[in-house]
């Protein structure tokens, strides 16, 4: 019945194993013959047919039937679990070639239950390992339920109950809502209150069964109609009474915040990389309407305004990945850095993206606006993309995990740190397994800030794109010199999220600056060597600099006329080989 | 100060009554089930009939009541801050006839305007299906190229994209009546579906689309229609150029779909913040949260200003509105797009989910809004047109030409407008723009007056900020004044500066001008003293252009204060006072908790 | 400063006007020829409307903005140039 690569077996690769790169393109060839070329009307997974579920409110039948033939929920177990999840970067591919396709059936079918299982894998036991990875092995779904609308970000202060009962089980009292998959989920990890008392020691994570439960003491809350993600089942649940065996707790009670974060640290790195696939189609769609379309006796590509915008589209989502793969390496590799990289990650992501679909649908115009059609997709994906910002998950939540690390990164870290491992800015290299038990809530390390700095004498400058590289580094490590006096004299005061405008605006720079310290890195890297002829062309790192310094509100000098040549030939030629607008130049089926 | 525009777009929204109460004909539950259903808001277009609504679309010289443009801007404004479906289904009519006001005769005009009057549909068809904007390249042609025996044109094509193109009875064509076409071969045709063979049009499927769902935004499809040679506005020939004037004036117009949002989104985000509870403090209390909404508060007065300066300007600087449109047009509609995405943060899950928050008018609003940016010109278009007069502006700035009486007029809101005359619209505006050579007689002023009060201080510092800016954005201007064709992309770049540095030489003069009359406003004054609103504004202006900020947040606690004020008092949070129709200030409901609303 | 507006004929006046158009196209004057219609060259109708503020400017004329469209090549547009100069010559 699986069609998808044998999971079962294998064993733990060494770190430098090329076993884990062959594997990782093997999966994600295999998704996309699969899924098919979604431009194909006869393809049962078109653009057409998924704009078609989303009308009516439903998943695609026939994408979750092709995932459940994939075995999809075993990428999210681990090897030794007896599933495929062995780097969180390659996860991240697999499920972008999902979400270029659909939000919906991306997070419906299984980034849900990858969120709620990372709690399990980082925090749980062995039985509650085993079961939780048969469930997803099988093809089950798992719900996570954090949220509480009445208190959004601020999850400490939820109120849904698992009271301790006799015998060491609990009892769930209340509701939480937003909750994908919660009726047809085979188990959910809720957040609960342990205590009544106020604070971070009151709350507990339990693995929740559906079957066994006492049907009468529990039910299923009305789904919600939202503006995106139209097919998702999101829904709510409302318990009252109901007993749970105390085998439900995960990690130990009272530690609930703990094991949030710290599952945060996963679900924040790799998240926001898999929705580059949405804006890479948006981009697709974007090119394929300004080759074809005629404006004023040309073609809209041949404006250099609408050129721009696509190259500057291009070079976002390389950002993104970029952004994306430190974050899901150093999981791997500086388990101890990550709770900041993520923060940063979930942060900075999406709303790069958000802004590039933003500033494609002015080059696409009216076209934007049409529900259905050729261009219809477009639509769909601005209308799903951000459904990744909510909850816990959302900006400003993730500024304020920033936040109170930035004096103590000032003091200890930046010009003092040791530069990132070369690993961490290969994508193909292998990485050792995930270090669940590492990572750390706070360490005031930052291994890819010191990177940046680092590059400052090393980069060479023999060409004008490697000039212009060199003095937008100087420039951005000129920023970092600044965010580094800024955080150090931030008051007391300033280091929750109560802080004022200012800091946020701080953490919203030292973001920006950690993208850019891993493109450096990235470069470097691919330059050194030299396998990927585009990776390790200075061009698209002048691009992607340039723009960041702007982010920040510089305005450094022009660019070389070269490199915006270099990005347009990039983004025709992979736009004509089928081929995608990341680190990976994927083949795709369409 | 009583500003007659908002006192009678007040009575209007009195009249069309309290949204939030379900038994309203214009209710906010109505707005949602019909964009859930993709219906037109039949009925209630009809309130608007009742009220008469469209005799303010006619000039008074058709029998109309139009006669200052201002008030259109606050009546529309009215309807869009309810609903832009509604907004944008109505008044497309006056869309539809701005071209026979620009150009045709006057027994166009008066039979139009009885149509109108009377509650008929007028649409304008200018887009076709594979040329967009490219308004050059449409293939609605007349199959001769002159009359037939019996005096008709036979009128072949087909429009797309059109809004009311189903349900509109007389539709202003751009129809090509040149073979080879070029500038001088197309002309437009007052086209009477009523008139016409039933045979020889029919109408295209209704478009679906992302948001104004309930709108009609189809097509029509001619095939060797007869329309009587009556149907020529204006000369044959003068087609494109009528069709770029009478955008003038609806681009100009648009602003008060924007205004309407901005104060739509404003609210809900107000509101919002003063409910919602998150680590123990309500949601206004956290700094950052604030600083959002203060934000977006500047922001929708920024907008105000802007409008009200421009409406004026439609009669007041009459040839220079090639310029006025363009900037207001691109303002107006992304600045209002990014007010909505700022507000959607701090909304979080209550921006995404349709049933739990406030009717989800949120997210509602910010798909309907979204289409304001894309008619009547998209961004690119009206940055182009400003690249296209950068030589004028340049000199007409350097040499402080321009119309800078008609500014003084379009600023000053005690000062009575003449009446339009379409003759002066121009398609350039030759002499640059006498709103930005009034800059620096208006940073004299403020500086005057700050030497007397020494609280203007540091407004008048910012404004003598801005025009260092607006000379520096001039030198800028001047490298690109000769780029016509291949425009690139720091044209545009320069393009959008010089938007903000026109908005803020309006919104100087606006207050330098107005500040006198309006100050001692019980209710509104206190945005004006001491330059409170100008002062936030300027800094958001500066801010946009690169500089340092200009405004603490001790400015931004006092535009607070003023917001919750407007809000506690029953009034809209406008530069003018307006009371709200709604019966008591009274909370959006159920925020908290709300599962119990959603809908399945 | 303006041009002294005698003088000028149709000659003269085409090559003002090629020179400035070829600035405008990004091409040598040599490229335009004056009985092409400045449309096929890729001017386009809007783009042509800021010729005026150019002319004005240099000859101290007003014409229509639209003149460059009811005079499509560069002989038509010299020929009616030097009639409304003649014509402003008269009236002054």
């Amino acid at each position: 019945m699986l069609i998808g690569t044998e999971p079962r077996g294998a064993v733990e690769d060494g770190p430098r194993a090329t076993g884990q790169e062959a594997r990782a393109a093997a999966r994600v060839a295999e998704l996309e013959r699969r899924l098919g070329d979604p431009t194909d009307e006869h393809n049962e997974l078109s653009y057409a047919r998924l704009l078609a579920a989303d009308e009516a409110g439903e998943l695609s039948a026939a994408g979750e039937r092709a995932l459940d033939e994939l075995g999809l929920g075993a990428d999210f177990v681990p090897r030794a679990l007896g599933g495929r999840l062995e780097r969180l970067d390659t996860l991240v591919r697999v499920m972008r070639q999902v979400f270029r396709r659909d939000v919906a059936l991306g997070l419906g079918y299984g980034v849900t239950s990858f969120m709620a299982a990372v709690n399990v894998w980082t925090s749980g036991d062995d039985p509650q390992r085993e079961r939780l990875a048969r469930i997803l092995t099988g093809g089950g779904k798992v719900s996570v339920a954090y949220h509480e609308l009445a208190h959004g970000n601020d999850f400490v202060r939820n109120e849904f109950e698992a009271r301790p009962a006799d015998g060491g089980g609990f009892r769930l009292h209340g509701a939480k809502q937003v909750i994908n998959n919660a009726e047809r989920a085979d188990a959910w990890v809720l957040f609960s209150r342990t205590s009544p008392a106020p604070g971070s020691r009151s709350h507990s994570v339990l693995l929740v069964e559906r079957a066994g439960l006492d049907p009468d003491s529990w039910r299923v809350l009305p789904r919600y109609d939202a503006v995106g993600v139209r097919g998702c089942h999101l829904s709510g649940l409302r318990f009252d009474g109901t007993p749970v065996p105390g085998s439900a707790l995960v990690g130990e009670r009272g530690k609930g915040v703990e094991t949030a974060l710290r599952a945060f640290q996963i679900t924040r790195s790799a998240l926001p990389g898999m929705a580059v696939g949405t804006t890479d189609t948006a981009l697709r769609t974007v090119v394929r309407f300004a080759l074809g379309r005629q404006l004023y006796r040309r073609s809209v590509m041949e404006i250099p305004h609408a050129r721009d915008t696509l190259s500057g589209a291009f070079t976002d989502l390389l950002t993104c990945d970029i952004l994306s793969l430190a974050a899901t390496r150093a999981v791997h590799l500086l388990p101890e850095q990550t709770s900041v990289f993520a923060a940063a990650t979930k942060y900075l992501v999406p709303k790069v993206l958000t802004e590039a679909m933003h500033e494609l649908s002015v080059v696409l115009g009216a076209r934007f606006y049409i529900r259905d059609g050729e261009h219809g997709i477009f639509q769909k994906h601005l209308r799903d993309l951000p459904v990744l910002s909510l909850g816990h998950a959302g900006s400003a939540a993730c500024q304020a995990t920033i936040i109170p690390q930035l004096s103590r990164l000032a003091r200890r870290s930046w010009f003092s740190d040791e530069p990132a491992p070369a690993e961490l800015f290969q994508p193909r290299t292998g990485l050792p397994g995930l270090p669940y038990d590492r990572l750390t809530l706070a360490s005031g390390r930052d291994a890819l800030c010191a990177t940046l700095v680092a590059a400052v004498d090393r980069l060479p400058d023999a060409s004008p794109e490697e000039r212009a590289v060199q003095g937008l580094v100087l420039q951005l490590v000129d920023e970092l010199r600044q965010v580094q006096e800024a955080s150090r004299a931030l008051a007391p005061e300033d280091r929750t999220a109560l802080a004022g405008p200012a800091v946020f605006a701080l953490a919203d720079r030292y973001a920006v600056l950690l993208a850019a310290a891993a493109a450096t890195g990235v470069w470097q890297q691919a330059a050194r060597d030299g396998g990927d002829a585009f990776l390790a062309d200075p061009a698209w790192l002048a691009a992607v600099l340039h723009r960041l310094a702007r982010r920040l509100g510089r305005r450094p000098a022009d660019l070389p006329p070269s490199v915006a040549a270099r990005l347009h030939e990039e983004v025709l030629r992979r736009f004509r080989e089928r081929t995608s607008y990341d680190l990976y130049d994927t083949p795709l089926a369409g | 100060m009583e500003h007659r525009p908002y006192r009678l777009a007040e009575e209007f929204d009195h009249y069309l009554g309290d949204p939030h109460d379900p038994g309203e004909v214009f209710s906010y539950a109505r707005c949602a089930d019909l964009d859930d259903r993709e219906e037109f808001p039949a009925d209630i277009c009809r309130r608007f009939e009742e009220w008469g609504l469209p005799e303010q679309y006619v000039p008074v010289e058709y029998g109309g009541r139009l006669r200052d443009y201002e008030q259109v801007l606050q009546l529309v404004r009215a309807v869009a801050r309810r609903d832009l479906t509604c907004a944008i289904g109505h008044g497309k009519t006056y869309l539809g006839g701005v071209c026979v006001w620009v150009a045709g005769s006057a027994e166009q005009g008066a039979r139009l305007g009885a149509d109108i009057i009377a509650g008929v549909p007028v649409s304008l068809g200018l887009t076709e299906r594979a040329h967009g904007s490219d308004l050059l390249a449409g293939d609605v042609r007349t199959d001769d190229e002159a009359l037939d025996d019996s005096g008709h044109w036979l009128v072949s094509g087909e429009k797309w994209l059109i809004n009311n193109a189903t349900r509109g009875s007389v539709l202003s064509l751009l129809t090509r009546t040149r073979p080879d076409g070029g500038p001088r071969g197309f002309s437009v045709l007052l086209v009477d579906k009523r008139e016409l063979d039933a045979d020889t049009y029919r109408h295209l499927p209704k478009i679906r689309t992302l948001g104004i769902r309930g709108a009609d935004i189809s097509g029509i499809a001619f095939d060797g229609a007869r329309v009587p040679k009556g149907a020529l506005v204006g000369a044959e020939g003068a087609g494109l150029e009528i069709v770029l004037k009478a955008l003038q004036l609806t681009r100009t117009m648009c602003a008060a779909l924007s205004l309407g949002a901005g104060d739509h989104g404003l609210r809900l985000g107000l509101d919002f913040a003063e409910e919602r509870e998150l680590y123990g403090r309500r949601l206004v209390d956290l700094p950052q949260a604030r600083h959002v909404l203060t934000g977006a508060a500047a922001d929708v007065l920024l907008h105000e200003a802007v409008a009200l300066v421009a409406a004026r300007a439609v009669q007041a600087q009459t040839a220079e509105l090639g310029v006025t449109s363009a900037v207001t047009k691109y303002l107006l509609p992304t600045g209002t797009d990014r007010v909505l995405a700022d507000l959607t943060g701090l909304l979080g899950a209550r921006a995404f989910l349709k049933g739990v928050h406030a009717d989800g008018r949120f997210q509602k609003l910010v798909r309907d809004h979204r289409l304001v940016g894309l008619f009547d010109g998209n961004t690119l278009v009206n940055l182009n047109s400003l690249v296209n007069q950068f030589r004028s502006l340049v000199r007409g700035f350097r040499r402080g030409t321009g119309d800078t009486a008609g500014a003084g007029v379009a600023c000053d809101l005690t000062a009575p407008l003449p009446p339009l005359d379409p003759s002066r619209l121009s398609l350039i505006a030759r002499h640059g723009s006498g709103m930005t050579a009034s800059l620096p007689a208006s940073v004299d002023e403020i500086t005057r007056r700050a030497a007397r009060n020494p609280a203007l201080a540091p407004v008048a510092e910012a404004a003598r900020r801005l025009l260092a800016v607006t000379t520096a954005v001039h030198t800028d201007m001047e490298e690109y004044q000769g780029v016509l064709t291949e425009v690139p992309p720091a044209a545009f770049e320069a393009a959008r500066r010089y938007t903000l540095c026109w908005a803020g030489a309006a919104c100087l003069g606006l207050w330098t001008h107005s500040t006198d009359h309006v100050r001692d406003d019980p209710a509104t004054g206190p945005l004006w003293r001491d330059g409170l609103w100008l002062h936030t504004v300027l800094d958001r202006l500066l801010r946009r252009l690169g500089e340092p900020a200009a405004a603490g947040e001790e400015t931004y606690e006092d535009l607070l204060g003023a917001l919750r004020a407007a809000r506690t008092e029953g009034r809209l949070f406008s530069l003018l006072p307006q009371r709200t129709p709604e019966r008591q200030p009274a909370t959006t409901g159920g925020a908290a908790g709300g599962s119990e609303r959603t809908s399945c | 400063m303006p041009v002294p507006t005698a003088g000028h004929t149709t000659e003269s006046l085409t090559t003002w006007l090629a020179e400035r158009i070829a600035l405008y196209l990004k091409r040598r004057p040599t490229e335009i020829d004056p009985d092409v219609p400045l449309a096929e060259y890729g001017l386009d109708s809007v783009a042509a409307l800021s010729l005026c503020g150019d002319i004005e400017d240099d000859f101290d004329l007003v014409i229509e903005p639209t003149a460059a469209w009811d005079y499509p090549t560069v002989h038509a547009l010299a020929d009616h140039l030097v009639a409304e100069l003649a014509a402003q010559d008269g009236g002054a």
